[in-house]
Formats: C-alpha cells, sequence, structure tokens
C-alpha cells in the first residue's frame, strides 16, 4: 500500500511536467513519422525494383554446382532466393510466414559431377497461393532443365574429346552430323531423363485448410512503420529508466527521501514505490505509441502497424520490457550522484544501448556488421521479440528466449542497483 | 514517570569519523526539549537516528517505550519529522502534498481529511491550500513543511533547525505554532537550533552539544546559570595567584581564573586580539563586578590592555563551555 502511495504521488507530479511528458509521449510519435516517412520512401523504391515471387532455398550441399544453381535461380527472373537454414525455413513454413521452401540435398553438387540423377525437393504450404506455386515451379523445372542439359551436353562432349584423344586416328569419325545428333540425343534425354528432378509436395495438412497465405505480407522486406514503431517504443521506453533516476534524485536532494525513510515502510516499500511509476509509465507509453502506430499513422496515410498473430505474446513483451526499464532506473540512480551524472549515464547506457540494441538500424542489418555484439543490451532482445511478433508474425513461443533474456537483465539490474544504492 | 524518549549511549560512526559520541538524554512528555549546537555538531545525525533514517552504530533509544533497534516501525508511528530542508514537492498543492504524508502514515478517508484540514489550521495556509508549493515564499513552505511532519498527528516531533532562512514574521509564526501545539495537545518536541534565542524562547531543557558530545544539559535557567551572573575577559600585563585572589575577592565577583584567551565573539576578527596575560572573571551580577574590577585596578595602577563581558544566556554559555561561537 506504502508504495502505490509513493507510485500515485510520483504519476501526479508526472502528469504536472510538461516538458518529460512530451519527452515520453510525443517525441517518440514525432520520431516515429519522420522515420517512417523516410524508410516507406526508400522501402517503396525498393519494391518496385523487384517484384518477384520470394521463394526460400536451403542449400545443405554448399558446393559448386548448389551455388550455381540459386545464382541462376535467382537471375532467371520471377522468384527471389532467400537462404534459409534447414530448422528455420521448416518453422517458418509450419507458422505460415513462408509459402514454400525449395531443399538442395547434400551430395548435390557430386553427384551432378558424376553424371547421377539428383531430386530437388519443393515443400509448398497447403494455403499457399497456387497460381504462384505454380510459377514457381516452372522457374525451379526451367532452371533445373537448362542446368541438367548443360551438364549432359558437356559430359557427353567432354566424352567424346577423351575418345578422340585416346585414338586421333579416329577423328574423322566425329562428323558434324554426328556430333549435331548427339546434341539432340543429349538434348531429348534431359527432357525425358532429367537429370536435375524436382519432387514436390505440401506437408501435412490440418483438418481444415487456413486462409490463403497473403504472400505479399508474408514473404516481403518489412515495411517502414513495422520497424520503426516497436523500435523507437523500445527506445523511449528505455529512457523512461532516466525519469525513475531524476526522481530518485530529486527527492534525496529536495529531504523528502528522508521523510519517507521516517515513515513507517520498508526500504523494499519505497524502492518499489519509486519503480512502479517507470513500469505503469512504460506501459501507457508503448499502449500510446502503438495506438498511434494502429490509428494515427492510418489517418496520416501511412501504412498502420500490424499486431501480428499473438497480442498475448506483444503484451508480455512490453511488460518485461517496462520491468527492465525499471530495473535499470533504480541502477542509475544507484550509480549516479549528482544530476549531472545522470545525465551523462543515461545518455551513455539509453541512448547507447538504444543504437547498439536495433532501435535506429534494424537488426538484420545491424548484425551483419557487428555479429553478436548487439546481445549484450536489453533493447537487443526487445527489439529482437517484436521483431518476431510484428514482422514475422510468430506466435508467442518464438519470444520465450526474448522474454527469458529481459527477466535476467531485470534481475541483474536490481541486483547490482540494490548493492550499491545509498539510503543514507 | 516513563519517559517519551530516552536516548541510551547512541553513537554514530562514519569509519573512523564519530559523528555523535554516546549521547545520552530523555523527554518527558508534554516537554519541549532543545538540541543546541553548532552546525556539524551531530545534532541532524541524533534526529536522524531516532527517526530511522540511519541506523545507530551504537547505543539505543527508546521512542514511547519501543526500542529504536528492534521496534522503529512501532516508534515511527509516533515519530513526526520536520526535515531541516523543505522535503516537499514543489509542483504539487499544500493540500496533495499533506494527503500523500498522511497516507503514509497509513490515514484514509475522512480522517485524513480532518486531519490534513487541522494541520493547514494550525500553520494558517487553510486559503492557499490548493496552491502548489512552488508558488509559496520561503515562510509559508517552512509551515507546510511543519504540517507535514504533523499530519499523522505524533507523540514527539523532531524539529530540525525549522527556522532557517526564514523571515521574521513566518519566525513568530513557527514558533507560535510549536507553543500552541505543546500547550494545546502535550505534543513533546524536540528542536534543534543554532539559534540560542529560540531554543531560550521554547525549550524547558536543552542539551548542548559539540562535535558529537552532550558537553551541557539542563533546565535552561540552570544552563545560563552556568555563568552566574556573566563572565568577564580582562587583558593585562602579567597575572599571578596573588593578584588573582584579590580581583576574585572583590564585591560581585564570583571567581576570577587564569584565561588562555578570551574567545571571539561574532564577527570578531583575531587580529583585534592583544597580546599578554589573560584574566576570566565569573560574575554574581556583571554591570557591578566590572566597576569594581576596574576601580580596583586603578588603585593598583595595573593598565587594562582589553576587555570583553560576555552576557549571561546560551550563546556565551556555549562559548563559555567549548570556546567557539555557535555560529563557527
Amino acid at each position: 500500500m506504502q508504495a502505490l502511495n509513493i507510485t500515485s504521488k510520483d504519476l501526479l507530479i508526472l502528469l504536472k511536467d510538461r516538458g518529460t511528458l512530451f519527452q515520453l509521449l510525443v517525441l517518440p510519435l514525432i520520431f516515429i513519422v519522420v522515420f517512417s516517412g523516410a524508410l516507406t520512401a526508400i522501402s517503396t523504391d525498393e519494391a518496385e525494383q523487384d517484384t518477384r515471387i520470394p521463394l526460400a532455398v536451403v542449400d545443405l550441399d554448399g558446393g559448386e554446382a548448389a551455388q550455381r544453381f540459386v545464382t541462376d535461380l535467382d537471375t532467371a527472373g520471377g522468384v527471389r532466393v532467400e537462404p534459409y537454414a534447414q530448422d528455420e525455413a521448416e518453422a517458418l513454413l509450419q507458422e505460415r510466414k513462408l509459402s514454400r521452401v525449395l531443399t538442395i540435398p547434400a551430395r548435390f553438387s557430386a553427384d551432378l559431377d558424376a553424371g547421377r540423377p539428383v531430386t530437388l525437393r519443393l515443400v509448398n504450404h497447403p494455403d499457399a497461393d497456387p497460381e504462384k506455386t505454380e510459377a514457381t515451379r516452372l522457374v525451379i523445372e526451367g532452371v533445373a532443365q537448362d542446368l541438367s542439359l548443360q551438364r549432359q551436353i558437356l559430359a557427353s562432349l567432354e566424352q567424346m574429346a577423351e575418345m578422340q584423344a585416346n585414338a586421333p586416328e579416329t577423328s574423322q569419325v566425329f562428323t558434324a552430323e554426328r556430333m549435331i545428333a548427339q546434341a539432340q540425343s543429349q538434348f531429348e534425354r534431359s527432357r525425358t531423363q532429367p537429370l536435375i528432378d524436382v519432387a514436390q509436395r505440401g506437408p501435412q495438412r490440418g483438418p481444415q485448410r487456413g486462409p490463403q497465405i497473403a504472400e505479399r505480407e508474408a514473404d516481403a522486406f518489412p515495411d517502414a512503420v513495422q520497424l520503426a514503431v516497436p523500435a523507437f517504443t523500445v527506445l523511449f521506453v528505455f529512457l523512461t529508466a532516466q525519469t525513475t533516476a531524476h526522481s530518485i534524485y530529486e527527492e534525496k536532494r529536495l529531504g523528502s527521501f528522508r521523510r519517507l525513510l521516517a515513515a513507517p515502510m520498508s526500504k523494499a516499500a519505497l524502492l518499489a514505490g519509486k519503480m512502479l511509476p517507470n513500469f505503469v509509465t512504460a506501459l501507457i507509453q508503448t499502449a500510446v505509441i502503438f495506438a498511434f502506430g494502429l490509428v494515427g499513422l492510418r489517418l496520416m496515410g501511412l501504412q498502420p502497424l500490424s499486431l501480428g498473430n499473438a497480442p498475448v505474446g506483444v503484451i508480455l513483451v512490453a511488460m518485461a520490457m517496462a520491468l527492465c526499464s525499471s530495473g535499470l532506473g533504480i541502477l542509475i540512480a544507484a550509480l549516479a550522484r549528482t544530476e549531472s551524472q545522470i545525465g551523462g549515464l543515461s545518455t551513455l547506457i539509453l541512448w547507447g544501448a538504444g543504437i547498439l540494441g536495433g532501435s535506429f538500424v534494424p537488426l538484420f542489418i545491424l548484425e551483419q556488421f557487428l555479429g553478436s555484439l548487439p546481445r549484450v543490451v536489453p533493447h537487443y532482445w526487445a527489439n529482437r521479440a517484436f521483431e518476431n511478433l510484428l514482422i514475422r508474425g510468430l506466435g508467442l513461443t518464438s519470444v520465450i528466449t526474448e522474454l527469458g533474456a529481459l527477466l535476467a537483465f531485470t534481475a541483474l539490474f536490481f541486483a547490482i542497483g540494490l548493492w550499491r544504492f545509498d539510503f543514507n | 514517570m516513563t519517559p517519551i524518549l530516552d536516548v541510551q549511549q547512541l553513537s554514530k560512526k562514519y569509519g573512523d569519523f564519530e559523528a555523535v559520541k554516546e549521547v545520552s538524554f530523555t523527554v518527558e512528555e508534554g516537554e519541549v526539549f532543545g538540541l543546541l549546537g553548532p552546525n556539524g555538531a551531530g545534532k541532524t545525525t541524533v534526529i536522524s537516528m531516532l527517526t530511522g533514517v540511519l541506523p545507530p552504530s551504537a547505543g539505543t533509544a527508546l521512542i514511547g517505550g519501543y526500542d529504536i533497534r528492534t521496534q522503529m516501525n512501532q516508534a515511527k508511528q509516533l515519530n513526526g519529522l520536520v526535515p531541516q530542508d523543505l522535503a516537499l514537492y514543489p509542483t504539487l498543492s499544500a493540500r496533495a502534498n499533506l494527503n500523500f504524508f498522511g497516507q503514509i502514515y497509513g490515514l484514509r478517508g475522512k480522517a485524513l481529511r480532518e486531519q490534513v484540514e487541522d494541520v493547514l489550521r494550525i500553520v494558517s495556509l487553510t486559503e492557499r491550500a490548493d496552491q502548489p508549493i512552488e508558488t509559496f515564499s520561503g515562510g509559508m513552505k517552512r509551515r507546510i513543511n511543519i504540517a507535514a511532519g504533523l499530519v499523522h498527528q505524533p507523540q514527539i516531533l523532531f524539529l530540525d533547525e525549522p527556522t532557517v532562512g526564514v523571515d521574521p514574521q513566518s519566525r513568530n509564526h513557527i514558533f507560535e505554532s510549536v507553543q500552541r501545539l505543546n500547550r494545546e495537545r502535550d505534543m513533546s518536541v524536540i528542536y534543534t537550533s543554532h539559534y540560542m534565542e529560540e531554543v531560550e524562547l521554547l525549550c524547558d531543557r536543552a542539551a548542548i552539544i559539540d562535535e558529537g558530545h552532550i558537553i551541557a544539559l539542563d533546565t535552561i535557567e540552570n544552563l545560563i546559570g552556568l555563568l552566574g551572573g556573566g563572565v568577564i575577559y580582562l587583558g593585562l600585563p602579567r597575572v599571578d595567584a596573588g593578584l588573582l585572589a584579590q580581583i576574585a575577592a572583590l564585591p560581585a565577583v564570583r571567581e576570577a581564573l587564569p584565561a588562555e584567551a578570551a574567545p571571539l565573539g561574532e564577527g570578531e576578527a583575531v587580529a583585534q586580539r592583544e597580546t599578554g596575560a589573560k584574566v576570566k572573571v565569573v560574575a554574581e551580577q556583571s554591570q557591578q563586578a566590572l566597576v569594581n574590577v576596574i576601580g580596583w585596578l586603578n588603585t593598583q595602577d595595573i593598565p587594562l590592555t582589553s576587555l570583553k563581558i560576555l552576557e549571561p544566556n546560551l550563546e556565551s554559555v556555549f562559548l563559555h563551555l567549548t570556546g567557539k561561537t555557535l555560529r563557527e
């Protein structure tokens, strides 16, 4: 009860602080509008340049012929190759996030080199757009046929060259007519008995077929709003930690902290009371920013935010993130002794971690040049959780690791904060 | 009668530095007790330990029979703290501040509303109750600061330098409030100050504290009585036992002692001091003793090189006991 008294008092003070309210609730919306607008322009241009059907390709071989096949497939027109690991592709296919997956088997290159037939496996989701599935199949088979023919003709020519080298006196045996006949034979053979075959199947169907997968949404490059709204929510929710640190500092500066210590309440209740406003504010922030993403952006003529398929997951991530931000507030309050130290630490920790954790640059780009480094900040895990839920449209189980990481950071921040907190 | 506050050998150490050294005193119900000492003497540290803000390093205290080491939460219910700082939330109204400080002591609903109105009346700020604290004058803030310590009806009120930075009118208002609380509600008050006139005016008894020690503790009359009718510091070319005995024998003189130097008064520069021997004359009545001493020195043809008279008050007592002024 004591903690709630402090919380309601702090929220009342916050309501009267227009500057802080602007920073917490309005500034993120400005960031989102500006970044969404800019990114939308860029991503629209990219989308106009590439209208091919996305195709997930799992390359279990990795050899020269497999790589050549993938390159040919991507440049053939019609499909855009997106490489995936096998587990990831299977999971995404089950989650209806991929419509079809082409698997290149192990020993693909070796078997082709040896002239042994190989089979590519194309798995289509039962709810995939059948026209796109058919188009994709034709492209794959076309590329496979070309590669088969090329391999078979080359093998035939190599065989003829070998025969000629072993018996130069019989060189006149290979007349132009005979060579043309040989090529026609190989061409016919590659059509009727292709070296590369494509086996097509769908996964186990459930009792009821679902609605057709909206492939453009499911497979497209994430749009600007889906990137900007969660990214800036994460950034600004963690920036709320600065408000908690300031509030504790102000309480000490004014002397009211002494009054609170003299009141019949435990130190734990006191700290909980100072932490709860952060938690509540962070949840309100998330709700306001997401509501703006859903409604405000639509009214402004921008693409609205999609909440994905697991709203419970979104709520849990928002709560874990708010808790983590509160812990960070206590940590900063414990480490900083002066107002300028709070400012310095906040800039370093909150903005620095925001940049490192993917609030300004999407994680899939960031990880390309920073590797695993972003994982050391909680922002990364919050951003990754939102990416799974909102961009990939995955379910609650896809963010268990991220939720665990956020809670682990929370525990760490509290432990250090309580250890270093100066009640005197 | 059991005292409402019984402080026993209370000490506070910060590393090797001992801020409070085995302080002991008692306060009776309905008594106004002063803690008088210069800044840094340890007054606030004593209050901080008694109100649960700081844990004691040694010793303990009983507040209403509750031991602060083992029953601090019960003791806190009896305490009201008015810190030296203006411990209020500037953007909130006076009423919102008082509501909050009442709530953290468990007050709710009608009881809270009535108590808030009551303390607003005590500090005469009912009409400004709904205005933000930041619009108040310094004196008004001080009064709300006191009200915040009263809202839960404590039995013992700790007032830590409540008049620092306050205009004379508000200071008088604070004095009246303290006297009214004590008179009408029989509230015990621990009043710390480095203004001796405040302690003289408000307190029944006082402890003089310096460098963490209590150096004197008694009623105000008895403390002032330590100086008799005052103290006169004489600067003379030479001093010997015979001279001291002759001065001590003069009418209105209680005793004459050799003194290292007369203590500096407020605003007195060290350069003003003269060299030579010093005599400290403790008088029965300072003016009569001064006339007698100067007359006798003239008859003996002994020149007076310096002279300082300490009137009998707590400031002089402190000077007499420590060689320092309260403002040092």
